[in-house]
């Protein structure tokens, strides 16, 4: 299958495609939350930077975690350097990103198997941490969220919040390209070259077209997270490790709570219930993995989980499950550090790990650790480590700018799709009525990001991921992207089977009850009736 | 409580085939339906077996071949051949006459999908017929399409058809019926019975067209003269044109349900939809009153017989819990083929052949539920359609096959079994 298309901001200027050899001041390497960060502080600061993801922007654990914004609550008695961060970030981000967070507020709640002791631990956390935390009655919040489990024995509010992820990446990203920054995706690093003791650029793949590209760049700043270690082996450091801690998540399809709620215990599996848009994601089970590209979710996990969501909400069993997923957080580990066994007990603040000092190759920095939540300190300490090397004086601008699609600063709320939408809901063809899809902006998504993987257009608009998973909307998408990319039927066809494929990997493991009777259905329109098996 | 000779559960194909054949027998029939369903989805074929799982030729040639438990080893070759035949009679001679279909058990059609795929089908609207691409793919095709139906494009479907070795091509039409926005097949359907709006249609298709192509539309052209609509079109066109199924809600499907509930209404038949099963009173081995809800009331339906024909789980007939446990909602029948707890349900590939696929409730020859050990459950219960386990109809282009034979069997053993016990009280 012949693909094209690659840079999702080909229209801007300094694009500059085509071209076999590029140079900038700064390469980026990893699309995630922390690249986008990074790309984006850099460009403000006025570097000239590239940025190249081998896959599309936020596939990987970004795009894979629960939409939690900490308030920092989880952190404050085990790790509270971590929580402090976290009290100070969520406050910036709501303010620079409103657009892509929700102003959920958090619970932390007292089930019956915990230890009520904890509550007085964790206030006594939240003090030191100055994080603005109140127990309230158990009473005041049952009739905050009523489903929650009438057994629990003390609750507590906090100021977390639910942040839309991929809007999150493309923010910053497009952000950056306003800055002149150039986003590659689908570009795979394959080597990076090392001379003089300094690196000096890298050699790049095109996933889509298969051709090489070199790149040359004074500075790298590794934001590959979980694929650290894999991008520091090309530079010849061998003996440093991520340890991939696997977590799995499950999204049901309605927001059983309007809250944000944790369990009051020490950070465990399944004590999460995140609501975001319009279904409530559980999470998280941590465990360790041998690859990060290989994160099977079991149906024992899923089982967990599900009698996990039983605790906080009982009768989470007979709700519908939407969609499941694995994400891998980037847990570092130095060999010259000691042996990790539980990746939970890594702390989950970041350190930059300057190769200079450690390994004697300069201009190249590693972004270790951290989590979505501090995602712009993380991208601050790193430019700003890459400046002290530099001997430049650039200060850091992210705390007050606000990236593109944040311009009216109101946090996202339930519904503002739907008013936005309303009105002129009847004036064109709905595509997918789930996610209220109209055909223009499809189609003009299809436009700008240029490439033809309808997975990729599920990630930008939401596109199938409404309760249905695509079973209306893909076939019509698919002949859109047929008649607007000029795809030939072969293409046009590869993807819809490509969607499929990956929709199904995400929704197998938890089919039962309706959203089994909609697989069913949705067999029904690709097999029965399309024949995709076929194409 | 009110009493029938067979009480029907399910309004698909399956239900409506079982319910139209006793009414017309002289059975009193009540059909209880949570709504209507499986026939709007459905693209209005009769795929009677299409893949096993390579494209086979001739179904009635590999019937034979299925294994035990599949439902066509259950009613056999003889036993679709009736329910076709029987089918085929009910159609021309039904409310939507001289709408009819062609075909046979005896050797598939090939009919491109709205992907553009050539799909195996034995039994089709004869407004479909024309679409047949054996042979090397027949006569060029020109797909006709309408930029205002989203479940249909013609451009991709043109394209895939070259990519099997046909010949096609595609316009497309901005004309869209009025009044009504973002129309559906439906919207398209009631458009085309308006004689104006047929008239635009041709007015921009016939001076388009190729000298040797033949015409494809989406199966849109009409639903309250669906024939006249067809015939008239050709007739302008002077060339053979043919319908290829959209998505739902399924035009070609509907027409089949207006058919068939009609035939029961005039045989005296009863329906009563928004009624849901919750069970059985029984007394030894057989069910003698069916509970059903219909909004806040519950309603006890006294039967004779009872033919079960509520679909699989994309129906709601077959359901599956968090916990995988699998039942039957209705009369709480034994599931077979539901993997223990533990097994693999499911496999990671998509088009992979998945474990649970064939679960449902398993029957004798006579098409009584039985359990595990094969033993009959129910005396006076009789299973038909998706409900039943042993196939995968999507994949295997069976579905309607299956619920036509198996309906059509249900009524012809009740009959069979009333009649004997008439027979032998007259003795």
């Amino acid at each position: 299958m012949s693909r094209r298309g690659s840079d999702p901001f080909r229209d801007t200027p300094n694009s500059m495609r085509g071209v076999p050899q590029l140079r900038a001041e700064v390469l980026v390497i990893g699309g995630g939350a922390t690249g986008a960060g990074v790309a984006w502080d850099a460009a403000l600061r006025g570097f000239d930077v590239v940025l190249v993801e081998r896959g599309d922007l936020a596939e990987g654990t970004s795009g894979r975690f629960h939409g939690l914004l900490h308030s920092g609550g989880r952190y404050v008695v085990k790790d509270p350097v971590a929580a402090e961060e976290c009290v100070v970030e969520n406050t910036i981000l709501r303010a620079v990103i409103p657009d892509c967070i929700e102003d959920t507020g958090g619970l932390f709640v007292t089930t019956p198997d915990d230890d009520p002791a904890y509550g007085d631990r964790f206030m006594d956390g939240c003090r030191a941490a100055q994080l603005p935390a109140e127990e309230i009655e158990v009473a005041d919040a049952l009739r905050r969220e009523p489903r929650l489990n009438p057994r629990i024995r003390r609750a507590f509010t906090v100021p977390d919040a639910s942040i839309d992820a991929w809007k999150t990446v493309w923010s910053f990203a497009r952000g950056a390209a306003a800055h002149g920054a150039r986003i590659l995706t689908y570009h795979r690093v394959t080597d990076l070259h090392v001379s003089d003791g300094a690196v000096s650029g890298a050699r790049l793949r095109n996933e889509l077209t298969g051709e090489d590209l070199d790149i040359e760049a004074g500075f790298i700043l590794n934001a590959s997270g979980a694929w650290a270690a894999q991008i520091l082996h090309m530079a010849g450091i061998e003996d440093v490790g991520v340890v991939p801690g696997k977590g799995i998540m499950i999204a049901m399809n309605h927001r059983l709570v309007d809250t944000v709620i944790n369990r009051c215990t020490m950070p465990a599996d399944g004590d999460i219930l995140v609501p975001i848009r319009t279904v409530s994601v559980i999470g998280t089970t941590d465990i360790r993995a041998a690859d990060p590209d290989e994160i099977p979710v079991t149906q024992a996990e899923v089982d967990q989980m599900l009698d996990d969501g039983e605790r906080l909400v009982p009768g989470f069993r007979e709700a519908r499950a939407l969609r499941v997923w694995a994400g891998v957080r980037p847990l570092f580990q130095d060999a010259r550090a000691g042996e990790v066994k539980d990746t939970r007990d890594v702390s989950r603040t970041h350190a930059v790990v300057d190769h200079r000092e450690r390994d004697g190759i300069g201009g190249l920095l590693t972004m270790s650790g951290g989590k979505l939540t501090t995602l712009r300190l993380m991208a601050q300490d790193i430019v700003d480590a890459m400046c002290a090397q530099l001997g430049e004086e650039r200060p850091c601008r992210t705390r007050e700018e606000r990236p593109p699609g944040n311009e009216d600063g109101d946090s996202y709320r339930l519904g503002s799709r739907l008013r936005k939408r309303e009105k002129t809901l009847q004036d064109e063809q709905l595509i997918c009525e789930c996610e209220l899809i109209g055909r223009a902006r499809l189609e003009e998504a299809m436009r700008r990001r240029g490439g033809e993987s309808l997975d990729d257009i599920r990630r930008s608009l939401r596109l199938g991921m409404g309760p249905c998973q695509g079973g209306f909307c893909i076939y019509r998408a698919t002949g859109i992207l047929h008649a607007v990319d000029r795809l030939d039927g072969e293409e046009a066809s590869a993807s819809l089977r490509h969607f499929l494929q990956e929709r199904w990997k995400g929704v197998w493991p938890i089919l039962y009850g309706d959203q089994l009777r909609q697989a069913r259905l949705d067999d029904w329109i690709f097999q029965g009736l399309l024949d995709v098996e076929h194409v | 409580m009110s009493h029938h000779d067979v009480v029907v559960v399910g309004i698909g194909l399956a239900g409506l085939t079982a319910a139209v054949r006793l009414a017309e027998s002289g059975a009193r029939v009540l059909v209880l339906a949570k709504g209507v369903g499986a026939t709007h989805l459905s693209g209005g074929t009769i795929d009677v077996l299409g893949y096993v799982p390579e494209r086979i030729e001739r179904p009635v040639d590999s019937i034979g071949g299925l294994p035990a438990q599949h439902p066509y080893a259950l009613v056999g070759a003889d036993g679709i051949a009736a329910a076709v035949g029987w089918f085929k009679e009910r159609v021309a001679s039904g409310s939507l006459a001289p709408y009819s279909y062609v075909g046979g058990i005896k050797e598939n059609l090939l009919l491109p999908s709205a992907l553009g795929v050539p799909r195996p089908s034995a039994v089709v609207p004869v407004t479909m017929a024309g679409g047949d691409l054996r042979g090397g793919g027949g006569a060029p095709v020109c797909v006709v399409g309408f930029r205002a139906l989203k479940d249909f494009h013609a451009p991709l479907l043109a394209d895939n058809l070259t990519r099997a070795g046909a010949r096609a091509r595609a316009i497309e039409l901005d004309l869209a019926p009025e009044a009504r926005a973002d129309p559906n097949s439906l919207a398209f359907a009631r458009g085309f019975d308006d004689p104006g709006f047929r008239a635009e249609v041709t007015a921009q298709v016939v001076g388009r067209l190729g000298a040797e192509e033949r015409v494809a539309f989406p199966a849109v052209l009409g639903s309250a003269r669906p024939h006249g609509v067809w015939a008239e079109l050709e007739e302008r066109f002077g060339r053979p044109v043919f319908e290829v199924p959209t998505l739902p809600p399924s035009v070609p499907g509907m027409r089949v349900f207006a058919i068939l509930r009609e035939a029961l209404r005039s045989a005296g038949g009863r329906v009563i939809l928004n009624a849901v099963v919750t069970g059985a009173e029984q007394e030894g081995g057989r069910v003698r009153a069916l509970r059903a809800r219909a909004g806040l009331r519950e309603e006890r339906h006294g039967a004779d017989w009872v033919v079960l024909a509520t679909g699989g789980f994309a129906s709601g007939g077959l359901a599956l819990d968090s916990r995988w446990t699998a039942h039957e909602p209705a009369l709480g029948l034994p599931v077979a083929g539901v993997p223990e707890p533990g097994a693999e349900r499911f496999r990671p590939d998509y088009f992979d052949d998945h474990p649970i696929g064939r679960a449902g409730v398993a029957v004798d020859r006579e098409l009584r539920p039985v359990d595990q050990a094969g033993d009959r459950v129910l005396e006076n219960v009789l299973v038909a359609g998706a409900t039943l386990a042993g196939a995968e109809p999507w994949r295997e282009k069976s579905g309607d096959g299956i619920s036509l034979a198996t309906g059509h069997r249900a009524a012809e053993l009740v009959l069979a079994a009333t009649s004997a016990a008439t027979a032998g009280r007259a003795g």
